[in-house]
C-alpha cells in the first residue's frame, strides 16, 4: 500500500477516536447531570479542589496529581477503571479546566499545568 | 523505593505526615521521636517541618542557620539537597538522619500565610517530586512530615503526599469530635491509611482505662490504632530541652516509639 491511503486510514482512525472521546463525555454529561460541570474562573486543581470533587473525578485527579503526567491507559492501570472510562474522565477534568491534554503521536496526554498558571 | 530487607525481601519506603486536629496534641513530639527512632532502627531519614504557621524544628534541633529553609524550595528558589540538614552525627547507630527546616522569622511566616491556591497547587507539586528525588534517587527509607493542625493548605498538601498518616489526638472533647469528622471528612476522602495515636492518657495501665480507649477507637474513630501514649511529667519538664527516643533509651516513651515504628515499617497498622 503506498503512503497516501495510509495517511489517510490514519486520519480517520483520529477522528474516530476524537470522536470516541467526545462521545464519552457525553455520556458521563448524562449520568451526572452535569453537575460536576461548574468550574470555577481559572480555578487551579489544588487540595481544596480535590476536596470538593465528587469522588470519581477526585480519584483520576489525585492519580494525574501523582504520576505528573499520564495517558488514559497508564490511569486506569493505577485506578483499576477501565481506560474508556479514564478517558472520559480525564476529559472532563479537561473540560472543567483543571488538566490540560496534549497529543504525541497517538498517544493523549494528561497533566496538571502547574507553571503555566499564575 | 525498595529498600533490602534481613531476608532479603524488598521493602517500599514511606512518607509519612503527622497530623491532628487540634494543635498542642503532641505532633511535633510524635514526629521528631518518630523519625530519630526510624534512624536509631539504621534507616535514612529525613524530618520536614511544614507547620510554616509555628516553625519549630529550628528550635527543637537547634539548627539556626541551614543553607536554605524548606519555605526557599517550596517557592522554587532551591533544590531540596540545598534544604537538607545532616543531622546524623547527633543519632546513635548507623542510621542517616536529615531535617528540612521551615523559617521561624515573622516575615516567612506572614509571607508563607498569603500564599495563593496556585502556589499552594505548585507547593502540591513540588512535595510530590519529593517521592522521586529523595526517595528513589537519594535512597531515603523514611520522609516524616510534621504538619500544621486542622485543615490548612500545607498540612491537607501534606496529606495529600503521605502514604501513611498518624493522627495524634487527646481525649479533648472538641478534640475528639473534629478527629472523627477529619478522619470521615479528610482522610477518607483521599483514601489515606491511618493509625491513631492517642497521647496525653492519664491512668493508661489501669483496665478500665484500657477498655475506654478501645471502645473509643473501635465506635468513635473505627481506624487502626498505632500506639497509646501516657501523659509523662518528665517529657513536659524536659521543656523541648531532650528528645526522649535519643536522650532517654530506657524511657518508657522511647519504648512506645520504639514500637510505633516497627509497626510502621512492618506494614502491621491494620
Amino acid at each position: 500500500m503506498s503512503k497516501k491511503p495510509l495517511h489517510v486510514l490514519e486520519k480517520i482512525r483520529e477522528n474516530l477516536e476524537r470522536l470516541n472521546q467526545k462521545m464519552e463525555v457525553m455520556i458521563e454529561l448524562q449520568k451526572h447531570g452535569r453537575q460536576d460541570f461548574q468550574p470555577l474562573a481559572d480555578a487551579p486543581l489544588d487540595v481544596m479542589t480535590l476536596l470538593s470533587m465528587p469522588d470519581h473525578l477526585r480519584k483520576t485527579a489525585m492519580t494525574i496529581c501523582r504520576c505528573g503526567r499520564a495517558t488514559a491507559e497508564e490511569v486506569s492501570q493505577q485506578t483499576n477503571r477501565a481506560r474508556a472510562v479514564e478517558s472520559a474522565y480525564l476529559n472532563q477534568l479537561v473540560i472543567m479546566g483543571y488538566l490540560k491534554k496534549e497529543r504525541k503521536g497517538r498517544k493523549a496526554y494528561f497533566y496538571a499545568d502547574r507553571d503555566s498558571q499564575g | 523505593m525498595p529498600t533490602e530487607t534481613v531476608k532479603g525481601e524488598r521493602k517500599m519506603s514511606k512518607i509519612i505526615a503527622v497530623h491532628s486536629y487540634k494543635g498542642g496534641t503532641g505532633k511535633t513530639l510524635l514526629a521528631v521521636n518518630l523519625a530519630v527512632t526510624f534512624a536509631k532502627h539504621g534507616k535514612k531519614v529525613c524530618l520536614f517541618d511544614l507547620d510554616f504557621r509555628a516553625p519549630s524544628l529550628f528550635s527543637i534541633l537547634k539548627v539556626e542557620n541551614p543553607g536554605c529553609w524548606l519555605n526557599d524550595y517550596l517557592n522554587g528558589n532551591c533544590a531540596i539537597d540545598k534544604v537538607l540538614v545532616d543531622l546524623s552525627s547527633r543519632i546513635e547507630g548507623n542510621g542517616k538522619f536529615f531535617a528540612a527546616i521551615a523559617n521561624p522569622s515573622t516575615e516567612a511566616i506572614r509571607e508563607m500565610s498569603a500564599k495563593d491556591r496556585k502556589w499552594e497547587m505548585r507547593a502540591l507539586g513540588k512535595l510530590l517530586s519529593l517521592r522521586s528525588t529523595l526517595l528513589n534517587d537519594k535512597e531515603f527509607d523514611y520522609l516524616v512530615f510534621d504538619t500544621s493542625p486542622g485543615l490548612q493548605y500545607s498540612s491537607i498538601n501534606a496529606i495529600v503526599t503521605a502514604d501513611f498518616v498518624v493522627v495524634a489526638t487527646t481525649g479533648d472533647r472538641s478534640d475528639v469530635d473534629g478527629t472523627r469528622r477529619m478522619l470521615r471528612e479528610l482522610y477518607k476522602l483521599f483514601e489515606k491509611k491511618t493509625g491513631l495515636v492517642i497521647n496525653k492518657v492519664l491512668d493508661p495501665t489501669s483496665k478500665s482505662k484500657k477498655d475506654e480507649m478501645d471502645a473509643r477507637v473501635k465506635n468513635i474513630y473505627q481506624v487502626p490504632m498505632l500506639g497509646l501514649v501516657p501523659c509523662f511529667c518528665e517529657i513536659l519538664r524536659a521543656e523541648g530541652n531532650l528528645i526522649f527516643t535519643q536522650d532517654k533509651p530506657n524511657h518508657p516513651f522511647t519504648n512506645i516509639l520504639d514500637e510505633m515504628a516497627r509497626k510502621i515499617d512492618r506494614d502491621e497498622v491494620n
